[in-house]
């Protein structure tokens, strides 16, 4: 029997070049005219000082998927809740928007969807809008499209190919290889959060 | 990853500040008034102004937790007593569910002595309510020790849930230690003595609670005593721990708020002037009564400050933040956020 598999994603930060967050958006239907975004990417310069090379990184920011999330141990409502395949999922319909899985998730990866987003919401996407309630909402790796057999739209769309997409529990598969190589690291794993978001750096590419 | 960010928040500002103010002093006043009524002292009076002070304390604190909420609707989801078995691992259930129970056992506690009351039975309304439950006050003494227990049980809840809230969350060395709910607890039962002894001075005002009054200001001593021996620990911890501890003691040891505001009026000259009180007494209530406004103060302070200073660490500038600080070390500069520079 084939095992339930356990996505992750590795972002490769020396081909990101940042034009994921649209797809998203769209995607995702997020509440963009309020600059909320599942999908962030931040355009940053590292380096600078003393006629050093100054290198230019897009740093893509979302939700970790971790397997020890702290966002649903906070949730009082089960809103937040983590799917067999490892995906943690947010259900409009339970969450009260205390705004508690926004403080305990260290990957700032939360963000309000409120009544008047809900409200724009349906003159902005028109009639495939699909929000009907306001939530804490976040990324959840197109669980819909992944359903499907269908990769997430970030990594569809991805033009440098930076994101991959794949399952962390079939060693063939490249997000796989990648990980278990050590090349694709986590965010702040000490926290004992254990994310699913993995990224190559390019001081790991020079090496 | 080259740099580190830190920065703290504006998701949980004063609101929650004062929720958990509210939430922790109304706690402990239950706690104390039963506590005092059945072994200490009887003292329905006593019983009756703290717990209908905690109700009204714990209805106002909700009620900015309500108003704060994105879907108002939704909070019956955890008014529902099942999300203790659904969702136990999350401490705003236990807390919901302790609040919801103690303002209700803690006004049951008091509904025969205020039936003994003129003041409340001639009340309009409030009259007409209390005549309902008159055979409330026909239960045996047994009974209403168990109505005080189970009121005292969920006061303590209240009171813990309140620190144990801030210390949930992982991503901030200043919440997520065994201290913050240590702390919150000290505080709260310090700000239920100070409290009580307004209640005790300007509302009650009976010679014979003389040796009550007492036993409080010594008590309430202690506690402070006790609060300034942990917030040394925390001054400790943040100055000489991790790197986002750090970055908060850098905002809290630079305010005057925190330091003048909270450690000096809110808990240094308290301190003094009970202290100067239980050792050799003082000629009027005025003293005392200042220090238990200045306690009280301090107790909002703390919880402000708590609430404002969690410095979150990350790889990347935060789009939420109200402070930012970026780490000494490889320069790391933010020149542009797509598609615009601030959500």
């Amino acid at each position: 029997m084939a095992k339930t598999p356990h996505y992750a994603m590795v972002i490769d930060l020396n081909t990101c070049v940042g034009a994921c967050m649209a797809a998203c958006a769209m995607e995702n239907q997020t509440p963009v005219w309020e600059n909320k975004w599942r999908t962030y990417v931040h355009d940053m310069e590292i380096g600078g000082d003393n006629d050093e090379l100054i290198r230019r990184r897009f740093f893509p920011r979302l939700c970790n998927h971790c397997d020890n999330p702290p966002c649903m141990s906070v949730c009082p409502t089960g809103a937040t809740h983590k799917l067999d395949n490892g995906i943690v999922m947010v259900d409009d319909e339970l969450c009260m928007g205390c705004r508690a899985c926004a403080m305990a998730c260290p990957y700032d990866a939360r963000y309000d969807v409120t009544y008047d987003d809900v409200d724009q919401g349906k003159e902005f996407y028109g009639e495939l809008h699909h929000r009907s309630r306001p939530s804490v909402d976040k990324c959840s790796f197109c669980a819909h499209r992944v359903m499907r057999g269908l990769k997430p739209a970030c990594v569809e769309t991805c033009v440098g190919s930076s994101r991959l997409f794949g399952d962390l529990n079939d060693p063939k598969d490249e997000v796989s290889k990648l990980v278990k190589s050590g090349v694709a690291k986590p965010l702040m794993a000490h926290l004992g959060t254990r994310p699913n978001v993995y990224y190559i750096s390019d001081i790991e590419r020079t090496t | 990853m080259e740099g580190m960010f830190y920065s703290t928040q504006n998701v949980w500002t004063w609101w929650i500040a004062i929720y958990l103010f509210l939430g922790g002093l109304g706690g402990a006043l239950v706690v104390i008034s039963c506590l005092t009524h059945m072994y200490i002292k009887p003292h329905k009076q006593l019983v009756i102004w703290a717990n209908l002070s905690s109700f009204v304390m714990l209805s106002v604190g909700s009620l900015m937790l309500f108003l704060h909420l994105l879907d108002h609707l939704a909070i019956i989801h955890v008014l529902n007593p099942m999300v203790l078995v659904n969702k136990p691992d999350a401490w705003i259930s236990w807390g919901t569910q302790f609040i919801v129970w103690m303002m209700v056992w803690s006004i049951v506690y008091s509904l025969p002595y205020m039936l003994e009351t003129k003041f409340w039975t001639k009340m309009p309304v409030v009259g007409t309510i209390l005549g309902l439950f008159a055979w409330v006050g026909n239960l045996p003494q047994s009974i209403h020790n168990i109505i005080g227990w189970l009121a005292i049980i969920n006061g303590i809840g209240t009171v813990l849930y309140t620190g144990l809230l801030l210390q949930s969350f992982p991503a901030v060395a200043l919440w997520h230690n065994p201290g913050v709910p240590l702390l919150f607890i000290v505080s709260a039962f310090s700000t239920a003595m100070a409290f009580l002894l307004l209640v005790l001075y300007l509302a009650i005002r009976q010679d014979e609670d003389h040796e009550l009054r007492v036993f409080y200001e010594r008590t309430d001593v202690i506690l402070i005593g006790i609060e300034l021996l942990i917030i040394f620990v925390f001054f400790h911890f943040t100055t000489y721990g991790l790197e986002s501890a750090r970055h908060t003691a850098a905002i809290l040891w630079d305010d005057m708020g925190w330091i003048v505001g909270f450690i000096g009026f809110g808990l240094i000259v308290p301190f003094l002037i009970e202290f100067r009180g239980v050792t050799k007494g003082w000629n009027s209530a005025a003293p005392v009564v200042l220090a238990a406004v200045l306690v009280l103060s301090g107790g909002y302070l703390l919880r402000h400050y708590f609430t404002y200073a969690g410095s979150y660490e990350r790889p990347y500038p935060a789009v939420n933040s109200i402070r930012q600080h970026s780490q000494a070390g490889p320069v790391t500069k933010v020149v542009a956020v797509m598609p615009s520079t601030e959500r």
